[in-house]
């Protein structure tokens, strides 16, 4: 199970970067972004992933228990964590794209190379 | 004392308590801002100092009462407070920086600095690599939030490609945390450390980890992006992003690499060059100023991970040469930044304008000299270490590149000052200044010297900044406001107290060298009373003092450490002093390009010398390990010889002498050019005779003097400028006295001590004299000239003096020389050479004679007919020179005999024998010398014919000056017929072979070859995000099969 995730999660990777990289749209590579990030983010959760176990919930589980029967908290916390900053850093790339757009009108990549060499 | 916790806690409160501001009140938000920053700023310097002094010992923050790795651990050791005093810093600084930017912006521009210094603090104390991520994405946030302070195309742009890259860094980045936990079983850095991951299994994982963070370092190419950057924000955030973030991301860097194990060093090691040397190369053709330090950020950043690839040699020193190169290049990096926000054009030529505030001027060559890592700032004590311990661990490859790229950054960094120095600016320019500004440079350089002192206090070799010839010198700096006759008058007291203070440790050898260096120095101070005009004449003293600084330390040098600096000061000091020529602009340039290339090869070789011993007595040269020998004299004798402008490293002498102003052309031949056969006689002295591939060095040496002696001589002759005829006769005796030391022997060590002497004398002289014709008629052009003996009497006896005492006809000193050297080459063997040499001789006769006779004999022009003598203090050095030259020549003894006992102490055996007549007489195998006789010979002589002339007189017949008719014709082209155009047309037409530039080919050959990579190779940032965004994962994948290729 854990495998299948992990492969799914590396092929969302590939794909995303491989749309992020190939379209010129800059919303294009964003959305392709943020499929990547998703792939990460179950690749990270994936890793985490013991068969046979359960939810990290204390609740249901008494303490004493807990470390042979709950499955590693440490990598769905650092989950936790990638979503929001991916939420901020999507956000924050979404309003570059506003302000690029209101300079050029356009949202193609390749139109804003002003700066080389 | 404030815990370091709360550099964290005053950022993201304050930036949230910015949020409780009315809208309108924004200066009273930034100045709650800079109460911030201050804050953050003084616990991190408290700490640093309370850390530094032993007051605190190096301690752990834990965080939600739970012991790591259960919790985050913040660390706080000596560097990570080093490391945030100058991440606060650089805050505070630029904040004040941008004040005008901020308050338009508001308080969320305030709240985006504050959050990312205090990410940058955090990434720095972090012990876990997770929240290494976290932190690196908040700075990533906040960088692109402070982009946008410049709201233009480009910096919004260049904020897009920002976020993209660092998209692709935190991909790479999480999966490579993630499986190295997997791995690991713990996300803390100290957890890693324990068990560290080498080249197997899952080595992956920490690959990723690692060039992740080495992609924030900007790595060479992959690194379009952070170019874009720099170019395009705001100069104050520009400051914070190479400066703040670049030392933060490269401590983070460190932290992972010491975890990750010393496997992993040549990874550093390997990126890090390329970055340094292919950042400064393609930065050659950068003419936008801001992207030019863009690219030179890259660079330093690239050294300094080439310094953490050397941890695992460097041990306890990591600190002090890591630190050493980092801050040197925050301080200076973030000053040049502010100074570029001073200038109101993008292109480095609109530099230009800082001179309309010398003190912008004095900051600017203070940020370069820090950046290029020449002392006494930190960058130098830390590259000498950085080089011992390379030649210790056997890494020259690494030393040598590390050399290769600082040149080439020296070389567009000077080119630049150039620029700034001597490009012409609107008249009507008005630089951006502020006084925030000029707080923020003024911090900049304050913590440069600062930062110089201790780092010289901290260093088992000297502090420069104690040395009192280099704290007179830089006296001079806020002295600059003096009159310059005052300026002048300390400069001479200051060089003869330090004489006669110092003569009782100098021996004869030392005393010669220091007398011509400070004395002869002080004579030739005296010809610069005819150029205070009553001005202050600034920027020339402390220069010129410098250069004697260094002279006078180089003298008295016991370890290499004390040679080298000395020789750093006196280079820097003669750049500053040539650069001041009208045209010398791209004579300086190459003339410190060769200095700074002859230094570097001096660092090698001295580093090789010692095997990584400081420190290292001169002495010990003799006691060199049989393979490690030869080397060391070929790179000692290469620097030594591009002072002395040896044939193959002369193309910087005859523009950089001849476009010098008048003063300077004696200082910068007649003194300088010393320090070169200095360090020959050192080195010779202590290594003697080497032998490479069967080849005996000494033979090599002796054909390099002979061919430059004879070159030089040949390309004298067809110059039509009168100083550059006298730079390239320079070449030539420097070619004499390099032959003579190198034939090993006493006479040929005297011949070249007896050239020291003369050659500072008569070059000084003559250089004066044409300096004053050039200052009556305005040209050095010697076809425009002619017919100035009746005017200019007194310059006329000098040049004549001087010349006959160089061509080494009797009775002046020059033929003593020439005595010497006959008896020195009958013992060679080397007959060839010989025969070069001594041709030579006749050749520069040539020269000698255009010079007197273009100048002051034939027609007097129209133009000059009002011409005075020139002025008095000019002609008086002139004078000290006739008398003195007169009196060596009839009394050499004074002088030479200790100097001979002295070199017979060195060789064992005594050539010579003084006295004879009167004990004023010398006798060698082959014959003697008679001083006084000759005088009274020549004389004789001389009087009889004068008075049969006088007899005769009344036969001459008088004709007016223009009896002779161009045919009723005004030829187009005066000069063309004039006979002292193209003078000596027939030898040129038999050896102007000769004058073929062969050496001047070969390296604009070189920086021909370097600049067209570079405009090849910068093509590779094509601008376009996704491009940027491919070559960093071509660089993933490259390095990474590199690495496994490497390793296994």
């Amino acid at each position: 199970m854990s495998e299948i995730a992990m492969f799914t999660g590396f092929i969302l990777i590939l794909m995303g970067l491989y749309g992020a990289l190939t379209h010129r749209d800059i919303i294009r590579m964003i959305v392709g972004f943020t499929i990547a990030d998703a792939g990460v983010n179950i690749v990270l959760v994936s890793v985490g992933m013991m068969a046979g176990r359960t939810a990290p919930i204390l609740d249901v589980i008494a303490p004493a228990d807990a470390a042979a029967a709950i499955i590693d908290p440490v990598p769905q916390a650092l989950v936790l964590t990638a979503i929001v900053i991916g939420l901020g850093i999507t956000a924050l790339m979404l309003a570059y794209a506003y302000r690029l757009f209101r300079f050029r009108g356009s949202l193609d990549i390749s139109e804003f190379r002003d700066l080389k060499w | 004392m404030v815990s370091a916790l709360y550099i964290i806690v005053a950022g993201l409160g304050g930036a949230f308590a910015l949020g409780l501001f009315r809208e309108d009140k924004k200066q009273a938000a930034f100045l709650a801002t800079l109460l911030i920053l201050a804050f953050m700023s003084l616990v991190a310097l408290g700490w640093t100092v309370a850390l530094a002094t032993g007051a605190a010992a190096p301690f752990d923050i834990i965080t939600a009462g739970t012991q790591p790795p259960f919790a985050i651990n913040l660390r706080l050791g000596l560097a990570e407070a080093v490391v945030l005093s100058v991440v606060t810093g650089t805050g505070l600084f630029s904040a004040v920086f941008m004040r005008d930017a901020l308050i338009e912006h508001g308080q969320r521009a305030m709240a985006v600095l504050l959050v990312l210094i205090m990410a940058l603090s955090g990434l720095v104390m972090t012990r876990d690599v997770f929240n290494m991520f976290v932190f690196i994405e908040l700075i990533v946030i906040a960088s692109a939030g402070m982009v946008l302070l410049n709201d233009n195309l480009n910096a919004v742009a260049a904020g897009f490609k920002y976020l993209v890259i660092s998209q692709v860094i935190s991909i790479l980045l999480l999966i490579g945390i993630i499986f190295v936990y997997h791995a690991n079983g713990s996300l803390n850095i100290d957890d890693i450390a324990a068990t560290p991951l080498g080249f197997t299994g899952p080595s992956l994982a920490i690959f990723l980890v690692l060039i992740a963070l080495l992609l924030e370092l900007k790595p060479f190419p992959a690194n379009g992006w952070a170019l874009d950057i720099y170019e395009a924000a705001n100069p104050g955030f520009s400051a914070i992003f190479s400066a703040a973030s670049g030392t933060a991301a490269l401590f983070a860097a460190d932290k992972l690499f010491a975890a990750a194990g010393s496997d992993w060093l040549i990874l550093a090691t390997f990126v890090g060059l390329f970055t340094f040397v292919g950042a400064n190369v393609l930065a050659l053709s950068q003419n936008n100023d801001r992207r030019l330090l863009g690219y030179s950020s890259v660079g330093q950043i690239g050294l300094a991970l080439v310094v953490i690839g050397q941890r695992d040699i460097l041990g306890d020193s990591f600190l002090y040469v890591a630190g050493g190169i980092v801050l040197t290049h925050a301080v200076a990096k973030a000053g040049l930044f502010y100074l570029s926000n001073c200038v109101p054009g993008r292109n480095i030529v609109d530099w230009a304008a800082l001179r309309r505030m010398p003190v912008l001027i004095f900051a600017f060559a203070v940020f370069i000299a820090m950046l290029i890592g020449l002392p006494p700032f930190p960058g130098f004590y830390a590259k000498w270490d950085l080089a011992h311990t390379l030649a210790a661990a056997d890494r020259l490859p690494v030393l040598g590149l590390i050399l290769v790229g600082t040149l080439i950054e020296a070389g567009y960094m000077f080119r630049w000052f150039g620029y700034a120095l001597k490009r012409d600016y609107a008249e009507g320019i008005r630089l951006l200044a502020a006084p925030n500004k000029g707080i923020a440079i003024a911090a900049a350089l304050i913590a440069g010297w600062a930062l110089g002192y201790v780092w010289g206090d901290l260093s088992g070799n000297v502090n420069l900044l104690t040395a009192v010839p280099i704290l007179f010198a830089l006296a001079f700096i806020p002295l600059d406001f003096l009159p310059a006759w005052v300026k002048n008058v300390f400069a001479i007291a200051g060089l003869c107290v330090w004489f006669f203070i110092r003569m009782p440790v100098y021996d004869p050898m030392q005393m010669l060298f220091a007398a011509i260096m400070l004395i002869g120095g002080a004579v030739v101070f005296l010809a610069s009373f005819a150029f205070t005009d009553g001005g202050k004449r600034i920027g020339f003293y402390a220069p010129a003092m410098l250069m004697y600084a260094g002279l006078a330390l180089l003298v008295e040098a016991q370890t290499s450490f004390g040679f080298f600096a000395a020789w750093e000061m006196l280079t820097i000091g003669s750049y500053f002093l040539i650069l001041r020529g009208k045209l010398s602009e791209p004579h300086a340039l190459s003339y410190i390009l060769f200095s700074l290339g002859g230094a570097f090869a001096l660092l090698f070789g001295f580093a090789l010398a010692s095997g990584g011993v400081q420190p290292f007595a001169l002495d010990g040269l003799a006691e060199v390990s049989a393979n490690a020998a030869p080397w060391v004299f070929v790179l000692l004798a290469i620097g030594f010889m591009t002072k002395t402008a040896s044939m193959g490293f002369h193309i910087w002498l005859p523009g950089a002498h001849a476009e010098a102003e008048t003063d300077v052309s004696p200082m910068v031949s007649g003194i300088l050019l010393k320090a070169g056969l200095f360090g020959l006689f050192v080195l010779l002295t202590h290594m003697g005779h080497q032998t490479l591939y069967g080849i005996e060095l000494t033979r090599v040496l002796v054909w390099i003097g002979a061919l430059s002696a004879f070159i030089g001589a040949v390309l004298a002759i067809f110059q039509e400028d009168a100083k550059r005829l006298l730079a390239y006769s320079s070449i030539s005796q420097m070619g004499y006295a390099v032959f003579g030391l190198a034939l090993m022997n006493h006479l040929g060590w005297l011949m070249a001590l007896m050239f020291v002497i003369n050659h500072y004398v008569y070059k000084s002289m003559l250089f004066l004299a044409v300096g004053g014709v050039y200052k009556r008629t305005h040209t050095k052009l010697m076809y425009q000239m002619g017919g100035l003996i009746t005017l200019m009497p007194f310059t006329f006896v000098s040049v004549l003096v001087g010349i006959i005492a160089m061509s080494g006809v009797p009775p002046l000193s020059g033929f003593g020389g020439r005595w010497i050297f006959y008896n020195a080459i009958l013992e060679s063997a080397d007959r060839l050479p010989l025969i070069l040499v001594f041709m030579a001789g006749p050749v520069g006769f040539l020269y000698l004679f255009r010079l007197i006779h273009t100048i002051f004999l034939g027609q007097l022009k129209d133009e000059h007919r009002k011409t005075k003598e020139a002025p008095f203090w000019l002609v008086l050095p002139q004078m000290i020179y006739v008398v003195f030259l007169i009196a060596f020549a009839a009394l050499p003894g004074m002088l030479l005999q200790k100097v001979d006992g002295y070199i017979g102490t060195l060789f064992n055996d005594q050539p010579l024998v003084w006295g004879g007549w009167a004990g004023r007489e010398i006798f060698s195998q082959y014959g003697y010398w008679n001083p006084v006789a000759i005088w009274i010979v020549i004389v004789a002589v001389f009087v009889t014919v004068f008075l049969i002339l006088m007899g005769l007189n009344h036969n001459a017949q008088k004709v007016k000056q223009f009896n002779i008719v161009y045919s009723a014709e005004r030829p187009y082209k005066p000069q063309t017929t004039h006979f002292a155009w193209n003078f000596f047309a027939p030898y040129r037409k038999a050896m102007g072979m000769l004058e073929a530039p062969v050496v001047t080919t070969f390296w604009t050959g070189v920086t021909d070859a370097l600049s067209g990579t570079a405009a090849f190779g910068r093509k590779l940032y094509t601008g376009n995000g996704q491009t940027y965004a491919i070559h960093v994962l071509f660089f993933v994948v490259a390095t990474y099969l590199i690495a496994m290729g490497g390793a296994s």
